[in-house]
Order: C-alpha cells, then sequence, then structure tokens
C-alpha cells in the first residue's frame, strides 16, 4: 500500500493534495483486498484492520513521498512496520472485547 | 437504486460464498446462542439457511425471508434439518402472521438490512408471545472512534451495492421497540455480538 502510493504520488505535488491521493489509493487498495480476502477470513476480520491500514499508510506514505529526503525503502518499510502495528492492536483489542 | 428483494434475489448465487469466512468464524458463537431457541421459533432472513446447521436439533421453525432466490438456495439445507422447518416469502417489516405466534423469534444478520429496524422489531415484538424470547445475531456500530469510523466508510459503499448498513445501534433499536437486553456478548471485536431480549 505504502510503496503503490508513492509510486502514484508525484514528488513536485503539494502534501495536502497528495494525503488525499494516498487516502484514495489506500482505500482502492484496500476495498480490492477486502474483496479477495472476504470470503477466507470473514468480513469484519479483514474489513477493519485493512481500512485502518488503507487510510493511515496511504495518506501517510504519499505525504512523506512528497519529502525529497525520504526514500522508497524507508516508505516502504515503514508502510510494513505500521501495517503490522495495526494488525496486532485489532487482534489484542478483540481479545479483550471477546473475552471481557 | 434496486429493491431489497432484486438485490437479493441477484446475490443469492454467490451468497454461501461471500459468507463463508464468516460462518467458519461464527459456528461455535451461533451454536452457543441458538440454544436459546426453544418452542415455536421464527427465523427471520433466512437467506440461503447457513445458519440451519448450527440450530440445535428438533426445534418447529418458520424461516422467512424476502427473496425467492435464497429460499431456493436454502431448501437441501432445510430438508436436512432434524426438526420441522418450512419456509415463507415474507417481508420481516410486515409479516402475515397472528399476535402472540411465536416464543423465539431469531435474526442473524438482519436488522442491518431491513429499511426501518424500530418498526420491524416492532413487528417481530408483535409476533413474539408475551413471554418470548428475541435472539439477534448481528452487526453493530462500534463504540471504538477508530473502527467506527471504518465502519461508517464501508457503510456508504454496501448501502449503495447492498442495501446493507454497518452503522446501526441495534442494541438501542431494541429497546426503543420495547424490548429489554437479557444479555448481549461479543463476537468481533464490539460490532458482530450475540444478543439475547424479552418484551420490556
Amino acid at each position: 500500500m505504502a510503496y503503490c502510493s508513492h509510486l502514484m504520488v508525484n514528488p513536485d505535488m503539494n502534501m495536502f493534495l497528495a494525503m488525499i491521493l494516498g487516502g484514495l489509493i489506500g482505500m482502492i487498495l484496500m476495498t480490492i483486498m477486502m474483496l479477495l480476502l472476504m470470503p477466507f477470513c470473514g468480513a469484519f476480520e479483514v474489513m477493519i484492520p485493512l481500512h485502518i491500514n488503507g487510510m493511515l499508510i496511504g495518506m501517510s506514505a504519499a505525504m512523506l513521498s512528497t519529502l525529497p529526503s525520504i526514500s522508497t525503502h524507508l516508505i516502504t518499510s515503514g508502510g510494513a512496520l505500521a501495517g503490522l502495528m495495526v494488525s496486532v492492536s485489532v487482534y489484542f483489542s478483540n481479545k479483550h472485547l471477546t473475552q471481557s | 437504486m434496486k429493491s431489497k428483494k432484486q438485490s437479493y434475489d441477484k446475490v443469492a448465487q454467490s451468497f454461501d460464498f461471500l459468507r463463508a469466512g464468516d460462518m467458519r468464524r461464527w459456528e461455535s458463537h451461533q451454536k452457543t446462542l441458538f440454544q436459546n431457541l426453544t418452542g415455536k421459533v421464527l427465523y427471520v432472513g433466512t437467506g440461503t439457511g447457513l445458519e440451519t446447521v448450527n440450530f440445535p436439533a428438533g426445534l418447529n421453525v418458520t424461516a422467512i425471508d424476502l427473496s425467492r432466490q435464497m429460499l431456493e438456495k436454502s431448501r437441501e439445507r432445510v430438508a436436512n434439518y432434524s426438526g420441522k422447518m418450512h419456509l415463507c416469502q415474507m417481508d420481516a417489516e410486515i409479516t402475515g402472521f397472528r399476535d402472540d405466534t411465536f416464543d423465539t423469534v431469531l435474526t442473524v444478520c438482519v436488522l442491518c438490512s431491513v429499511r426501518h429496524p424500530v418498526p420491524c422489531l416492532k413487528e417481530l415484538k408483535r409476533v413474539l408471545k408475551p413471554e418470548g424470547k428475541l435472539v439477534l445475531f448481528e452487526h453493530v456500530l462500534s463504540k471504538n472512534p477508530f473502527y467506527a469510523i471504518a465502519l461508517k466508510t464501508m457503510s456508504n459503499l454496501t448501502e449503495r451495492l447492498e442495501g446493507t448498513f454497518l452503522d446501526r445501534d441495534t442494541l438501542s433499536n431494541a429497546e426503543k421497540a420495547g424490548f429489554k437486553i437479557l444479555s448481549h456478548k461479543n463476537v468481533y471485536l464490539d460490532i458482530v455480538k450475540a444478543v439475547t431480549a424479552r418484551s420490556a
């Protein structure tokens, strides 16, 4: 998601516009992945983490892509790390809510 | 916009495939919740009858759905059920049953799809006996703002595509319709819930 946003955003673009575009790219990718994963993992189980990841990572990666000092590698790794953190947070949130 | 009936008729062929993941995850929760089904049961929004495999044996069930295609797809599962079950094509908001007919009313992911949830619940209350039980397995809007944003955004899409609302407060709606919540358990986050209620 971060890599796709980075590829689509022009480094000369205004940061705010890049953020909007990144959010849109994240949402589109999220919807495609959701449709692919939903029959196997459950609708809500994929919707919630993917949606948060799509918005958060798409927007952040696109904004960072407008900064010349940030490399593609850093954006992609940052996106992967953020994605992992969101997924783990949702997992533990689910454990907490379903056991309470 | 397509009518609900048309939209469910259309989705009937792919319904089992789309819900396969949910059914695997929800099986044990549904089996536990469905232990509350007793006496004469109204199963609202049968769909393709996916949940019938989680029903306890020997119930007397009247299963209703708006879509003829869904009901057709459910016939094999209904025939395999080890109890009495008969199908009716009917709108959950205006059922044709007399007052105080059923001991238990069950809905599974129905109150997210009906046009008017509170009038629909009032209709279910009408057909439920005064000492009867309402059993709900439904998804609702999360109280967590991060999850709520995701649900509200996705709801804009699902409302247009298939008429499903992801941002309903079904527990409050049940109370507005005159039910008292007896128990509710989170099945996934605070979004998918197993609920029992009775007339207040």
